[in-house]
């Protein structure tokens, strides 16, 4: 989740009102916004769906409503700016689309800057993998209108880079910059950059990789010029209201910008509100709350939403920055929210269904018990592992569920059958006493064309023996006092298996089907493992045992 | 009284001779002497032994004595040497000059000699002594024909001793003697053969009666023993389990391979949610692409694209491809969710408890792969309000007896929420469920026309809760020595 770090003097200011801290966390916590306060520093996390509450202006204004202060959505004057941004049409394959915006009368101090920059990164992480969609802001005074969106090739123009002493091409940009280093991949295989200019030719940015220094917004400047840009009209729209929306709660004017695309043209930003509408009705379904439509209305109302009572109807208007409206379940959600939840009452409607436990899990619980009776100590251990050790170290080889992004090199299958991740265990116990008894009841993954996804998992049980009483005819013992717990008497036979001595390993089968494996360790694998005592174990399929009808015994 | 095995054995070898001294009575015996010591000092409080003392001195001659004693004590040679007297210097200058002084030393002591004018005479004790035997030489020559025992330290004993030519051993030899009630007792008494096991042959032939088992101290510490033991984890895993089968909830497993259909697009999640960022979960190459019912995925694109009655969707286009990629399953509601699809109907209560995978590096806060516990509840008429009530009933049949609420935010319920419990030994809450109704744009490509409560429990949270850990990854661990201890706490 986003986190958002604010110093609690600027946010009271921003509220209007100090709020002792404890008191303030636990109020952010009953709007949804987890808070805590270390020292000067109010930390929060933010939900993923509601990124005007990204900036600290944002949320003191969802705050300031909640608590019952400024009724409605607050009401954004906007005039036009008069200024343009033509789109060159080379843009739709590289990065289409524009929105920008002009804020007026800025008085900036290091604290607002700092607040402002805060914002902007946490609002490209919102809008998605990293400045997909991105925003630039540029001291107003610096430039002349009217811009050009448009693109240049790598080597086709050179300007000065924020915080770098040169001036550099995108392409080396893209080399030399930290941020092009970063960013640079958004712009892979593309044969042109996007590029940003006003009537002069002079760069504004590089986007979404990196503002030119010229441009930059410094503690005098008194005109910010916003743009953002990205492969969605939706979120770029969104991206320049939600920043403009949030300046404009510290006092600042907002203006609009003309945007002329080839074929259309578009004054951005739209502060429009969105009209939806909500009935007592769908209330209580959702919520099981008995609420008439005024108190509806007046619970909207501190969510920030404009509201028109019609009956048993709410009109509602929706401020411009809220993204998250896709249903009228979510406008239920604020009535819930602005109701409060440590206030909604509990209730339980009995619902009649019978619990049973899932087979496998049935079949797992009753081989524990076996285990447990022999003495064994159940461990559990990760399915996550690798080929060397899940085939190489026991002398096998074979097939896995293989990942494409592993984090490590140590996790990069998933393992076929329990014995490695046994092994491992005993491993780890070099130094612990013998005898070792260790079991797991656990799943392996095997490949599987004919299943739906292409895998398919086993319950199985492991188990093995370091110390005395080891050996072929302890562990045989082991399996058939489990199989005779589910009344079956296997049929074994001997096999060759290269993880296990031979001569000394073998199948146990049950009306035709391989119920698993015994034997006595190999030494190579052993020595894998840097085991230094002999280790029996066996490998047996849990969800094979089923149990015999009537409790007879079969041959 | 009731003798012991050892003191029986002392007085029975007393019985016949009354006395004895110790040394004679380890030897008869073959005890050893702690053995014996014990044996006396239970004999004497009892009343059937008394102990004499005995001390003596055991004088053996050192190197220096011994050569003493052959040549002559070097005073002695010097009287015989002085005549009638002699000039200091003749003296001095003659034999070993160490030896002189010494001998004109005790010569002068012993008042046999003064010297006068540098002149060295004997005196009349002086003349006298040459022709007498002195005790310390008599003890000498006795000394040469072995170690001598004396009853105290006579003072020529000393004097040699203090000249270091003889060694002082003190020696304390001890007698025993039977009293009246000794002598009477020892009378009495047989010798019990002591055995630590009651053996088969023992029982068969009655022989039992005739001995005496060895007394064991229960205090004395014995080798442990450990049962075999229920992982901690499971423990956590079957109680939480057990509760919600008793409130009627039916259980159903996850899978390790999931469609991202299933995992992401059916929850509708948007394909480019910042959740389903290639960093959060783990893609396969192998499988790298399966199977998805065609007509389930042909409806829930429609209602990502454009929404369901009353709904706008995501407004973005569909990839079926995405769907189509294998993952590790990231959470066990791809499981409940796939349930619902089959089992549209009301009423229904499952649940989930499985692993799951996320692409996390390994750390004290975070796994890569560990358990979550998932439920639903569906039927006609559900509300929040009954949302509420079934968190609350289970986390108090989970023993979380104080429980608050507050929003939260999930793609695919509306309205969401967190549940918090108090954590009485760390004096806070902590966050321990996420749930929601499931959103209207989730369960309408499935065929589900009412309302479904959804909950998910962090299980690792309880676990560590339950267990006291502080580092996540201790709940995996392997250590015998650990697992084989850990006790199980309330939460």
């Amino acid at each position: 989740m986003p986190t958002l770090s604010v110093s609690y003097q600027d946010f009271c200011s921003l509220l209007g009102e100090r709020i002792e801290a404890e008191e303030l966390c636990r109020k952010l916590a009953l709007m949804g916004v987890e808070a805590g306060i270390s020292g000067e520093e109010l930390r929060m996390e933010i939900l993923h769906n509601r990124p005007d509450l990204l900036s600290p202006e944002g949320l003191a204004r969802a705050l300031r409503g909640f608590l019952g202060k400024g009724r409605g959505p607050p009401t954004y004057s906007l005039s036009p700016s008069g200024i343009t941004v033509r789109v060159d049409p080379s843009v739709r394959g590289v990065r289409p689309f524009i929105a920008a915006g002009v804020v007026r009368g800025v008085r900036l101090s290091g604290e607002v800057v700092a607040s402002l920059m805060q914002t902007q990164e946490k609002l490209h992480e919102f809008l998605g993998r990293r400045r997909k969609g991105s925003i630039g802001v540029y001291d107003l005074d610096t430039v002349e209108p009217p811009f050009t969106y448009t693109t240049v090739e790598p080597e086709g123009i050179s300007f000065v880079p924020l915080d770098f002493g040169e001036s550099l091409t995108p392409a080396q940009i893209l080399r030399l910059h930290p941020k092009g280093r970063e960013y640079g991949w958004i712009l892979e295989g593309k044969e042109r950059y996007p590029l940003l200019v006003d009537r002069r030719g002079r760069v504004l940015s590089l986007p979404p990789i990196i503002n030119s220094e010229e441009t930059r917004v410094t503690e005098k400047t008194t005109s910010l010029f916003i743009d953002v840009t990205g492969e969605r009209e939706r979120e770029v729209q969104l991206g320049l209201v939600l920043m403009m929306t949030s300046l404009a709660e510290r006092g600042f004017s907002l203006q609009s910008v003309r945007i002329r695309y080839p074929n259309r043209s578009v004054e951005t930003p739209s502060l429009k509100p969105r009209r939806l509408e909500l009935g007592e009705e769908e209330v209580r379904e959702v919520l099981g709350l008995d609420l008439g439509a005024r108190r509806i209305a007046s619970l909207l109302r501190r969510m920030g939403y404009g509201t028109e009572v019609r009956g048993k109807r709410v009109k509602v208007l929706a401020p411009p920055f809220r993204a998250d409206l896709l249903h009228p379940v979510d406008l239920v959600e604020d009535v819930a929210i602005a109701y409060g939840y440590d206030r909604i009452p509990p209730r339980v409607k009995g619902v009649n269904t019978v619990g049973k436990k899932a087979r496998v899990e049935e079949l797992s619980d009753r081989v524990r018990l076996v285990m447990v009776g022999l003495g064994f100590t159940e461990v559990m251990t990760y399915t996550l592992t690798n080929p060397g050790i899940n085939f190489e170290r026991m002398r096998v080889k074979g097939e896995a569920v293989e990942i494409a992004n592993p984090v490590s090199q140590e996790f990069t299958i998933l393992r076929t059958w329990l014995l490695p991740s046994l092994l491992q265990v005993l491993r780890s116990n070099r130094k612990h006493p013998l005898p070792q008894r260790i079991f797991e009841v656990g799943n392996v993954v095997l490949l599987d064309e004919g299943s739906e996804t292409g895998a398919v998992e086993r319950r199985r049980l492991g188990a093995c023996v370091a110390g005395k009483p080891a050996g072929w005819s302890h562990v045989k013992a082991v399996v058939e006092a489990v199989l005779r717990e589910f009344g079956i008497r296997p049929e074994v036979s001997a096999v060759e298996h290269p993880s296990f001595l031979e001569g000394r390993v073998a199948e146990f089968l049950w009306r035709g089907r391989r119920l698993g494996v015994a034997g006595e360790v190999h030494p190579e694998v052993l020595l894998h493992f840097e085991l230094e005592h002999p280790v029996a174990s066996l490998e047996l399929e849990v969800e094979a045992l089923e149990e015999l009808k009537e409790g007879k015994e079969e041959g | 009284m009731e003798l012991e095995a050892h003191e029986a054995r002392v007085l029975l070898f007393l019985r016949d001779r009354g006395k004895a001294w110790m040394e004679e009575v380890e030897e008869g015996t073959g005890m050893e002497h702690s053995a014996v010591m014990r044996a006396v000092l239970g004999l004497v409080e009892g009343g059937y032994l008394s102990v004499e003392e005995d001390r003596s001195f055991l004088l053996s001659l050192t190197p220096e004595g011994r050569r003493y004693a052959t040549e002559g004590l070097p005073e002695r040679r010097m009287l015989e040497r002085m005549g009638e007297g002699k000039r200091m210097e003749e003296l001095l200058s003659s034999g070993f000059r160490e030896e002189t002084n010494i001998a004109l030393g005790w010569l002068r002591r012993k008042g046999l000699v003064e010297v006068v004018g540098g002149e060295v005479r004997p005196t009349p004790e002086g003349r006298r002594a040459l022709s007498e035997r002195w005790p310390e030489e008599e003890l000498l020559s006795r000394l040469l024909e072995g170690a001598v025992s004396l009853p105290g330290l006579t003072p020529e004993a000393e004097l040699l001793r203090r000249r270091g030519l003889v060694e002082v051993r003190e020696r304390t030899r001890r007698l025993l003697s039977l009293t009246e009630e000794g002598r009477r007792k020892a009378g009495e008494v047989r010798i019990q053969e002591e055995v630590t096991e009651l053996t088969h042959e023992l029982l068969v032939s009655g022989r039992w009666k005739e001995v005496k088992f060895k007394r064991y101290d229960p205090s004395e510490g014995v080798p442990p023993l450990y049962p075999g033991r229920i992982h901690p984890q499971q423990r956590v895993i079957e109680e939480v389990r057990e509760t919600l089968l008793s409130m009627g909830f039916l259980e159903i497993k996850s899978r390790a391979v999931e469609s991202e259909f299933w995992n992401f697009d059916a929850l509708f999640q948007a394909q480019d949610h910042p959740a389903r960022e290639i960093h959060s979960n783990f893609t396969l190459s192998r499988p790298s692409t399966t199977r998805v019912p065609p007509h389930l995925l042909r409806r829930v694109a429609r209602a990502h694209e454009r929404g369901v009655e009353g709904s706008t969707g995501w407004g973005y286009r569909f990839n079926p491809d995405i769907s189509r990629r294998a993952v590790l399953c990231s959470q066990t509601t791809a499981a409940t969710v796939r349930y619902l699809a089959s089992h549209p109907h009301p009423p229904q209560k499952v649940f989930c408890i499985d692993r799951v995978y996320r692409h996390e590096r390994i750390d004290y806060k975070h796994l890569a792969e560990f358990y979550q516990c998932e439920g639903i509840v569906m039927d006609e008429g559900l509300t929040f309000r009954d949302m509420l009530g079934y968190l609350k009933l289970i986390l108090n049949h989970l023993g979380f007896r104080e429980v608050r609420f507050r929003p939260g935010y999930f793609p695919f319920t509306e309205p969401s929420v967190e549940a918090e419990v108090y954590h009485p030994s760390r004096g806070e809450w902590v966050e321990v469920l996420g749930a929601g109704m499931f959103r209207p744009e989730l369960l309408r490509p499935l065929g589900v026309r009412h309302p479904v409560l959804a909950w998910g429990i962090g299980l690792s949270r309880i676990v560590m809760m339950r267990l006291g850990l502080e580092d996540i990854r201790d709940i995996f661990c392997t250590d015998l020595e650990a697992l084989q201890n850990w006790g199980l706490r309330g939460g």
